[in-house]
């Protein structure tokens, strides 16, 4: 499941691992840097690009997952 | 101690928008401006500016009027700057990537302010505004009724072009003016020294709301080169790479932060389209060399780099250094170089004496960019803004509050700010001068130094640091370290491993709120007290929770 990925990516660079799936990044103390790293990690582990821009607006691990998903829909 | 910039006559009307019109005349059909596979020529984006500019005069919106610009980048938000300039007005930049809280904030403290551009993406973060709010889109029919020539209104280069908001360092925003003839001379000091031409196309990659973006946006409109914008309200490295990629673009100005995760991005994923870039103009705060010195030094870098220094006060950018000089046993700090065309660096004591060459002073700038002050201002920083008499004659100063020195070669190196320096123990100390200390550690990726107090009411020093592994050294090895370069007093007494240092939403360190994570004063005492129950793991995690984050820019 990519939500699952998505959780290992976020603790992995959150250095944390009580991390829920609807926590708000920015409520867990995400900032910029580490939103760089996780939208590295998405193009090397997962293969998808997804821009800053969707990541802000999709804050939670459910969230960002649920809009992967809908990119594998449309790919061919 | 005086350094002196290269004085070169500007023209009798130092006017922006004048030498944009210039390109309009000689290359109408150039692009000016492109985003997302949309482009407008030189003469389109004129046109729209014009009717823009006729639409605010008919309002009565002319010379003093502030104008709100609340876009994402876009064209329409270069008809908005334009359009206001031509009006003979003075734009604010309302980044949309702020909160509408802080927005809400920021608009109470506009005095002039006549109108709002924003659009349906942006209107909501401006909707608190008790002056109009308009949508270019919306206005398109009304525009199309009115004159695609230029209006005829005046404009001096003592008029304010733009003015935008600094955090200052009480946290309270101030809305600094700068003036065309500044902002003129900083363009053209640009296109000069370095050549820029009809080819330095530019991407912005740095928030609206920065004073270096006000540059960015402009220079290729200056220059007679292509605007290339981002279709992203947030810094992108993947987008800006992509867009180095495929378009010929060949100048960026960013922060040095912004610098390092472009840097970065480029290092992890290969290419070279950063690397073959003609500029990179970075500054804004105290740079980190290794961050960037790896990359430059491949044979494929073979952009120039421009380490540069100044304040939103006197138009963005005071010197440049081209880092390519920088050799960092000669210095421990990257020097930021010489002064710009027509601007002398002061280097002055608390009396505002010049001190002698190679002693540290005061940075103060003199010269055609010292901006028009702060707007609405009542407290007393308009007071940073005063006279010197130099060789008889009275020169308007500003003083920026950053501590400096000059080189040997007569290069300015900035180390800090004079309010940063506090007393410990009877000892002034600039927490950044051990904070670059600790960075050259081996095992510390990053530090930040804050002044704390014990529960006696006695100052020490606090170092959070971000280790390189999962473990920062011990706290006496670090001390020991420390002490072959520091003296005894500056050693911080306690070491808190953070995961990451919190930043300002401008990307500098948010030494509130760290200062804030330190023990309260009554429970300080433990600080020599380690059989307190907790171990370092429970200290680390603590601290990892009570770090806040801010939103990202």
């Amino acid at each position: 499941m990519i939500a699952d990925s998505v959780h290992a990516i976020w603790c992995r660079e959150f250095q944390r691992d009580d991390i829920a799936f609807d926590d708000d990044f920015f409520a867990l103390g995400g900032q910029s840097l580490i939103m760089v790293k996780i939208q590295g990690a998405f193009i090397e582990e997962l293969g998808v690009e997804v821009t800053m821009d969707e990541l802000f607006r999709s804050p939670t691990v459910a969230s960002i997952s649920a809009y992967i998903e809908s990119l594998d829909a449309v790919a061919p | 101690m005086i350094l002196q910039g290269k004085r070169v006559a500007l023209p009798p009307v130092p006017v922006v928008h004048r030498r944009f019109e210039e390109h309009v005349a000689a290359t109408p059909d150039a692009v000016a401006v492109h985003r997302a596979g949309r482009q407008l020529t030189y003469a389109e984006l004129d046109a729209a500016a014009n009717r823009f500019a006729h639409h605010l005069a008919a309002l009565g919106h002319g010379r003093g009027a502030k104008v709100g610009v609340c876009l994402d980048y876009s064209a329409d938000l270069l008809v908005a700057i334009l359009g206001t300039l031509k009006a003979g007005a003075a734009y604010v930049p309302l980044d949309p990537a702020y909160p509408s809280a802080r927005l809400r904030l920021l608009l109470g403290q506009i005095p002039g302010l006549a109108l709002i551009v924003a659009s349906p993406d942006t209107a909501a973060l401006v909707e608190s505004a008790t002056v109009p709010v308009v949508d270019l889109a919306e206005l398109a029919d009304e525009l199309a009724e009115l004159p695609a020539t230029r209006p005829d209104v005046p404009v001096t280069g003592d008029d304010v072009c733009y003015a935008v908001f600094t955090s200052g360092s009480t946290g309270t925003p101030k809305l600094t003016a700068v003036r065309h003839e500044g902002w003129f001379n900083l363009m053209e000091w640009l296109r000069l020294e370095y050549g820029l031409h009809s080819g330095s196309h530019h991407l912005v990659v740095s928030a609206f709301g920065f004073d270096l973006s006000q540059r960015a946006l402009m220079t290729p409109l200056f220059c007679g080169a292509t605007q290339y914008l981002m279709a992203s309200r947030n810094f992108d490295a993947m987008l800006a790479h992509r867009m180095l990629k495929q378009h010929e673009i060949r100048v960026v100005h960013c922060a040095s932060s912004t610098l390092y995760l472009l840097v970065d991005w480029e290092t992890a994923r290969g290419g070279d389209a950063l690397a073959r870039l003609d500029y990179l103009l970075f500054g804004g705060e105290p740079l980190k060399p290794e961050r960037v010195l790896d990359w430059a030094r491949r044979p494929g870098t073979t952009c120039t780099l421009l380490h540069q220094y100044g304040v939103a006060e006197c138009t963005d950018v005071a010197t440049s250094y081209d880092l390519a000089d920088y050799r960092p046993g000669d210095h421990e700090v990257a020097p930021v170089g010489r002064p710009a065309h027509n601007t002398d660096i002061h280097l002055l004591d608390e009396r505002s004496r010049g001190v002698a060459p190679g002693e540290q002073g005061e940075i103060c700038i003199s010269g055609a960019g010292v901006g028009a002050g702060y707007l609405g201002a009542t407290g007393p920083e308009n007071e940073k803004f005063t006279t010197v008499v130099v060789d008889g004659a009275p020169r308007r100063l500003y003083r920026t509050g950053d501590r400096g020195y000059v080189t040997e070669a007569g290069e300015l190196v900035v180390l800090g700010r004079i309010d940063a320096q506090v007393k410990v123990r009877g000892m002034r100390i600039d927490p950044t001068d051990i904070e670059r200390a600790l960075g050259r550690l081996a095992g510390i990726r990053e530090a930040a130094v804050v002044v704390t107090h014990t529960g006696a009411g006695e100052a020490e020093l606090t170092a959070f640091l971000v280790p390189e592994g999962d473990d920062a050294p011990a706290d006496d090895e670090l001390r020991a370290r420390l002490l072959e370069t520091l003296p005894r007093n500056m050693v911080p007494a306690r070491f808190v491993t953070v995961p990451r240092i919190p930043l300002s939403p401008h990307g500098k360190v948010d030494r509130a709120a760290l200062a804030a994570t330190a023990q309260p004063a009554g429970q300080a005492d433990d600080r020599n007290d380690r059989d307190d129950g907790e171990d370092s793991d429970d200290r680390r995690q603590r601290a990892r929770h009570l770090v806040p984050g801010v939103p990202a820019r």
